[in-house]
């Protein structure tokens, strides 16, 4: 499955990228899709068969995780503040 | 993918075209937007500096800031958040202006100021990529200045009241706003105008994410090209348009070469100088001035104080002797800007986890 996560900084999504390649997971850094968020930060995308919790995934600058699916994205988790 | 490139393309001329016209209804020449000059110029109508040639409240900057605040309510992405370092953000916000008012210019007037045939705004050009250059190399480093958290809505709603206080301003005029009777603070479109283009392009911005420091640095680390794109268009847009109305008018919209520009100076050295600064601040902030007032429309106070800093910074650039003027650099605005670049390093450095 295809996913994209969102981070409140640059390094954050750097330092989630090295955890997914430390998983063997694809991952690759871009700009954040227009559609997900107003802000024009970095994301990860990254593919992997199957998604641990998300406590697993957890740093402190996650924003949020979605699934990519043909019809757009599915919301998985966001941070609650 | 497409389209979005496509809205950003379109986006960029329009808001190119809408820089054009505001200088053939009356601002300065090159100058359809400048959010440093226009920044200055309020803190000028308020009475913060007492440079009295640049004294004017400009509806552009309430516009841009309200444009963004109804896109961001109707999209349901008026979000107020902040506490990302709020007051390193304001001091980068004083230090992007001291860069800003060395090349008298904001990122956004550099394009229009290349649009109008000023050939030091390429000059500039080739600083501010490199203050971009300089800002991703801590990014990639571990740079950061932290999480912002979630707020409440009248923290998020203060920027565009105050926004709406400046408009009741400019427009009842009270004895304590200062107007220039002479220089670039006494060109100005029609308040109506300005209100209109400043909403415009505040909302398309919004929309977008147009912002002249993400086009460069997402080339830079990603290779993604469709804001710059958009930067095309915009000059492209408006150089077309420049030539439109010079054909039209009789009068000279654009004018090629190094010397004599509008209010421009053609010291290289210090152009280069000025916009890297502005450029390394802005990476740092995370968006250029006019993306500051768009996420402070969209809630963002962090964005806020950056504007303050940015005000602030203009304030201190006028009452002491930094910016510059036609006749080039001061002393006091070199000494600033140095001064400024290692203070902005500073920042850089003690922010990036090693």
């Amino acid at each position: 499955m295809d996913y994209i996560a969102t981070f409140f900084s640059h390094f954050g999504s750097i330092r989630f990228q090295q955890q997914c390649a430390a998983r063997g997971w694809q991952a690759t850094m871009r700009p954040v899709p227009r559609d997900l968020s107003s802000s024009c930060g970095t994301c990860v995308y990254f593919s992997t068969t199957e998604l641990p919790p998300v406590s697993e995934l957890l740093t402190p600058e996650l924003e949020q995780i979605v699934q990519r699916n043909a019809d757009g994205y599915v919301e998985l988790f966001r941070v609650d503040d | 993918m497409k389209n979005e490139q496509m809205t950003i393309i379109g986006a960029g001329a329009v808001v190119g075209i809408i820089a054009s016209l505001l200088v053939y209804f009356g601002n300065p020449a090159n100058m359809g937007f400048c959010i440093a000059c226009f920044l200055r110029d309020t803190a000028g109508g308020l009475g913060l500096h007492a440079a009295k040639v640049v004294q004017y409240i400009r509806p552009e900057i309430s516009g841009l800031i309200l444009g963004a605040f109804v896109a961001a309510l109707v999209h349901k992405e008026f979000a107020p958040r902040g506490g990302s370092a709020p007051f390193t953000r304001f001091v980068l916000g004083f230090f992007a202006m001291v860069g800003c008012l060395m090349f008298l210019g904001c990122p956004f007037r550099m394009l229009l100021r290349i649009a109008g045939g000023d050939l030091n705004a390429l000059v500039g050009l080739v600083g501010f990529v490199g203050g971009i250059v300089a800002g991703i190399f801590f990014l990639n480093r571990g740079y950061s200045l932290k999480r912002t958290y979630k707020l409440t809505p009248v923290e998020g709603g203060l920027m565009p009241a105050l926004a709406v206080v400046l408009l009741v301003l400019v427009t009842l005029g009270p004895a304590f706003i200062r107007f220039s009777a002479a220089g670039p603070g006494s060109k100005h479109a029609a308040v109506a105008i300005s209100l209109l283009a400043g909403l415009a392009v505040g909302a398309l911005a919004q929309r977008t994410r147009f912002c002249m420091i993400a086009g460069i640095r997402d080339f830079v680390l990603f290779k993604e090209t469709k804001m710059l794109w958009g930067f095309g268009s915009l000059v492209v847009a408006a150089l077309l348009c420049n030539m439109l109305l010079g054909a039209v008018t009789g009068s000279a919209f654009i004018k090629l070469g190094f010397a004599g520009q509008p209010i421009a100076h053609n010291d290289a050295l210090w152009n280069v100088l000025g916009l890297f600064l502005a450029g390394f601040a802005c990476v740092l902030l995370g968006g250029c001035p006019m993306r500051q007032l768009v996420l402070a429309g969209e809630g963002n106070s962090d964005s806020a104080l950056t504007i303050l800093g940015l005000i602030v910074g203009a304030a201190f650039c006028h009452n002491f002797g930094l910016a510059s003027s036609a006749a080039g650099p001061t002393l006091n605005g070199q000494i600033a800007v140095v001064l400024g670049i290692a203070v902005v390093t500073a920042i850089a450095w003690f922010n990036t986890k090693r």
